[in-house]
């Protein structure tokens, strides 16, 4: 807390100011602005480190170090390097080595160059934000530039105490680069959602392959075998329902899904004493028959919840009503026939943003088909 | 002797009946005296028509289930005199035979043929047949060492062992008029009876466990649809259906029948006609059906002997620095091991055939189960230890060895689901008797006074088994007594932990089922050796030291599977296993892998 309070006070951020020049063409000696991140044309790691290499060879002296850290540091989203280990060593690397160690006791206990120190805990704080994770070769450098007892080394332990527990914590494994293409991203969030059953298949369909389709996407569709024999026993009479779009989140990616739905089976009635043990059932005992003859007509899979089966779910390119009916039309041609005889209704919560579009268009029409939306 | 044993009982006041118990030298609660000799009962014989002469049984009065009493901690006293079945001209004619086969089986210059005639001709493809329909009318104890001979042969003895019980099945269930048809023919020998019971597991969630289903047409002609495993479909088949959707039948399928195809281990059936047995019901099929599991016992058996004289036959010839590879300490204990199983299996074996035969309507499915399961299980760890001996110096012979023990093994069923079977059995048994008091663990604040009671891991010894048996196998029996004494603490901490969903609490049944099998089987030898030593058998010495030695191995493990069930899934870790092993089946990852390489990283 102390650190934090310490920390407002020392704070500052001349995030736009670089370097004071005295421009000495005009008579009146007046200070100009002088960024170099601005001035590059291309903002990429290389050209990043190269204003960071400029700065560190302008001069021996590396004055005003602290705020050019600080500006690198709130310019590095705008250059993508963000996530970028090598990037956040060359910064600490701009500061000087040997000269902030504390060489006796009253300067360990009080704080030797506050600014440098807060700044450095300021550049590893920006780390920890973004999961850089630190490695060995930046507490060498911290030691050499702070000492052992210098506040950013002990945020620098902390760190990798905390950090790699957290690192590997969800069960969902994501690819440490994330793929560019949406699509590549939308299969990996379906497999995060239907992960629990093993048994999915991740399909990718383009809406060509439907004749009246208007939106030319692609449809990312997941069903499990299971799922289609419970698609199968929908009564007919009762309508399917597509829900959605929900959000999953992979990192700070977000991805739309869609859920279609249908009825339930009856729960299992059990009104049995649970305590009563004097009619356990013993099977029959002919070698190799196990099992029933017969099926529960019960709910006992994992996509039988509450609210409804789960028969499918899906992410299309453009989240658009046309698209799901298409997933529709697909899902009918890739093995679920019922769906030709069965009324699917669209419950879509909040349209996206291709919706407003789509509506002046004459929506296609089936005569079983029945569309809702709540806008 | 006797006389003097039951004037010292009635002779005896209670106090003194204790004291002596306290000290344990007499034979005073040995109160049924007559229980080791032999009853044997006047054959009748209808001298009028010696043509009809049939087999007469001498079957003892019905008695409680043995194993499953064990559940609830009862116990025969009786049945450790061990079972005797065969007179003397039964035991004569037996012999005879048993020689006559084991000529040609034990001659390696025979042929399978010359080994499939010999068997014709001593009529053992109508072995369990009637008398009077030229069979041999064999009980379960001469079926049993007929087939320990004929398992020389293992593809014989698997398709006899499932002929001889497909045949008991078809006198039972067709009618007389049906059987006299077919009964020629049936026990020629050339075109035996092969079961077809077990299906593939369903493949998807809408199907049924169990598929092949029977339907009568218009002119009462039954046709089956449907796929069964099944090893021989040259000739006979007897096939479980169900028909009317839920209901079970047996049905027979003549060889030749249309439809039948068969592909490798699985033969369909399309639109095969086929003859119901329409006079036997469920429960009766059940028991005989599972007399094949005493059989694959047997069979399991046999190739561990085979693998021990493999064994034998290697290192015999073969030296190890200078000296005889079998002086090696470790050969001897792993070929010793394997014999010892051996014995155990065999004891448990004919006890239970003992049982099947000795008494009127005999309960012992469960106890079949435990001798199939009991050398399945051993069997098949003590056949690897053995083969790790001449290793890859006969590599195709111990290859062959493994697969049969394997495939005998997991032969129409798995151990898991024979487990359930026991375990269940052994439950519902066990329910019946205990429900009252399981009530009222599960309910303590009704019954305070349960709260407080806690069994000690030291049980007080009230059965006096050693009083049955030989006095020097007084310890061992004291050790046997242990485990029985426990098992209804384990069948009570089982139902009160889960009350009626014990059912579905596999890896806890499983343990209940092994510690019950290994009880049978400690008591079989136990009964057995005392039976020999008391009698004066040959190597009866050794006999009285396989058993105490089977004994005391056994009962640590007893005693560690009862502790496992007390202990609950945290303890016994089976929680922590079986969230493992889920993990594995629910990732979807091609090579599923719990955890990270060793040499993996987060950060350099």
């Amino acid at each position: 807390m102390a650190n934090k309070i310490l920390g407002q006070f020392l704070r500052s951020r001349p995030s736009m100011m670089m370097f004071k020049r005295w421009e000495s063409s005009e008579p009146e000696k007046r200070v100009t602005i002088h960024d170099p991140f601005y001035s590059q044309p291309q903002k990429n790691k290389e050209t990043y480190l190269e204003v960071v290499k400029m700065f560190e060879g302008r001069d021996n002296r590396r004055r005003g170090h602290v705020e050019f850290i600080y500006a690198a540091l709130a310019r590095m989203k705008e250059f993508g390097v963000q996530k970028d280990l090598e990037v956040y060593k060359a910064l600490i690397d701009v500061l000087p080595k040997g000269k902030f160690i504390p060489k006796n006791i009253f300067q360990a206990e009080f704080m030797h160059y506050p600014k440098q120190q807060q700044c450095a805990v300021d550049l590893l704080e920006q780390m920890e934000d973004n999961k850089v994770m630190p490695d060995t070769e930046m507490e060498q450098m911290l030691l050499n530039i702070f000492g052992a007892r210098g506040i950013p080394l002990r945020k620098f332990w902390r760190m990798m105490y905390w950090m790699p527990k957290f690192r590997n914590l969800s069960p969902w494994y994501l690819p440490e680069q994330l793929p560019n293409d949406t699509t590549e991203l939308a299969k990996l969030a379906i497999q995060r959602i239907t992960s629990v059953d093993p048994d999915t298949k991740v399909e990718v369909w383009q809406t060509e392959e439907i004749e009246a389709s208007l939106d030319k996407t692609w449809v990312v569709s997941a069903q499990s075998e299971t799922q289609k024999i419970l698609l199968a026993d929908q009564p007919t009479d009762d309508p399917l329902v597509v829900k959605g779009p929900f959000n999953i989140y992979l990192r700070e990616q977000v991805v739309n899904y869609f859920l279609l739905i249908g009825k339930i089976r009856p729960e299992i009635k059990d009104n049995t004493d649970p305590d009563d043990v004097s009619k356990i059932e013993k099977p029959l005992g002919i070698p190799g028959l196990i099992g029933s003859t017969t099926l529960p007509a019960l709910r006992q899979t994992v996509h039988e919840q509450d609210d409804g089966t789960i028969v499918s779910v899906c992410a299309t390119g453009t989240s658009s009503r046309d698209s799901l009916l298409s997933w529709i039309r697909l899902l009918e041609k890739n093995g679920n026939p019922l769906l030709s005889s069965i009324p699917v209704i669209f419950t879509l919560t909040a349209p996206p943003s291709e919706m407003a579009i789509q509506e002046t268009q004459p929506a296609i029409k089936d005569n079983k088909e029945k569309e809702e939306s709540k806008i | 002797m006797n006389l003097a044993r039951k004037i010292c009982t009635t002779h005896h006041s209670y106090v003194t009946k204790n004291l002596y118990r306290k000290f344990r030298f007499s034979a005073i609660n040995y109160d049924n005296s007559t229980a080791t000799q032999p009853q044997v009962k006047e054959e009748k014989y209808n001298f009028e028509d010696i043509n009809t002469l049939e087999r007469t049984e001498r079957r003892k009065a019905q008695i409680q289930p043995f194993i499953k009493d064990v559940f609830t901690s009862i116990f025969n006293k009786e049945l450790l005199a061990y079972p005797e079945i065969l007179n003397k001209e039964e035991t004569e004619s037996l012999e005879k035979r048993i020689n006559i086969i084991s000529n040609v089986f034990e001659n390696p210059q025979k042929t399978a043929q010359d080994r499939r005639n010999v068997l014709k001709n001593t009529k053992m493809y109508a072995a369990p047949i009637s008398l009077t329909r030229n069979g041999l009318a064999a009980n379960i104890t001469e079926s049993l060492r007929y087939l320990e001979i004929i398992a020389g042969d293992f593809q014989l003895g698997q398709e006899i062992s499932d002929h001889w019980v497909a045949l008991q099945a078809l006198q039972e269930g067709l009618s007389q008029e049906q059987l006299s048809m077919i009964i020629d023919d049936l026990i020629s020998g050339d075109k035996p009876v092969s079961l077809a019971i077990k299906e593939r597991v369903a493949e998807r969630i809408s199907q049924a466990d169990f598929r092949t289903a029977a339907e009568m047409d218009s002119q009462g002609i039954w046709y089956i649809n449907g796929e069964k495993v099944c090893n021989y479909s040259n000739g006979y088949i007897l096939l479980l259906a169900t028909y009317e959707s839920a209901q079970l039948k047996a049905f027979l399928v003549h060889p030749g029948a249309s439809g039948v195809s068969s592909n490798g281990a699985f033969v369909s059936f399309m639109k095969t006609p086929a003859t119901p047995l329409e006079m036997i019901n469920n429960d009766r099929l059940a028991k005989i059906l599972g007399l094949s599991r005493l059989f694959a016992s047997v069979l399991c058996r046999s190739r561990l002997s085979t693998a021990v004289r493999s064994v034998v036959e290697y290192t015999r010839p073969r030296a190890f620095s200078g000296k005889p590879l079998s002086e090696l300490t470790t050969i001897q204990s792993t070929v010793g091991n394997a014999l010892l199983d051996v014995y155990a299996s065999e004891s448990a074996d004919y006890f239970t055939a003992g049982l099947l035969d000795g008494y009127s309507e005999p309960d012992a499915e469960v106890e079949v189960a435990m001798c199939r399961n009991f050398i399945a299980n051993h069997g098949l760890t003590s056949m690897l230890h053995l083969l790790t001996i001449p290793a890859l110096d006969k590599e195709e012979e111990c290859k062959q060895l493994l697969d049969d023990m394997r495939h005998v093994a997991t032969r129409g069923e798995t151990l898991d689901s024979v487990n359930m079977f026991i375990a269940l059995n052994g439950i519902h048994h066990a329910g019946k008797v205990m429900s009252e008091e399981v009530k009222q663990i599960r309910n303590p604040l009704m019954h305070p006074t349960f709260i407080f009671k806690k069994e000690k891991d030291d049980p007080k010894l009230t059965l006096y088994l050693a009083e049955y048996l030989h006095p020097s196998l007084k310890q061992p029996s004291e050790q046997l007594e242990y485990c029985v004494l426990r098992m209804r603490f384990a069948c009570e901490t089982l139902m009160a932990r889960h009350g009626v969903k014990i059912s579905s609490a596999y890896t806890e049944l499983g343990r209940l089922a092994e510690a019950a099998t290994e009880i049978l089987v400690m008591s079989a030898v136990l009964a057995r050796a005392s039976r020999a030593y008391c009698i004066g058998l040959r190597n009866a010495d050794m006999e009285m030291k396989l058993a105490a030695c089977f004994v005391e191995k056994t009962r640590d493990k007893v005693r560690k599977l009862i502790k496992e069930i007390d202990d609950g899934e945290y303890l016994n870790l089976d929680h922590f296993t079986t969230q493992f092993g889920r993990k594995a089946l629910d990732s979807n990852a091609t090579n599923p892998t719990l955890v990270e390489k060793p040499t993996a990283r987060v950060f350099w």
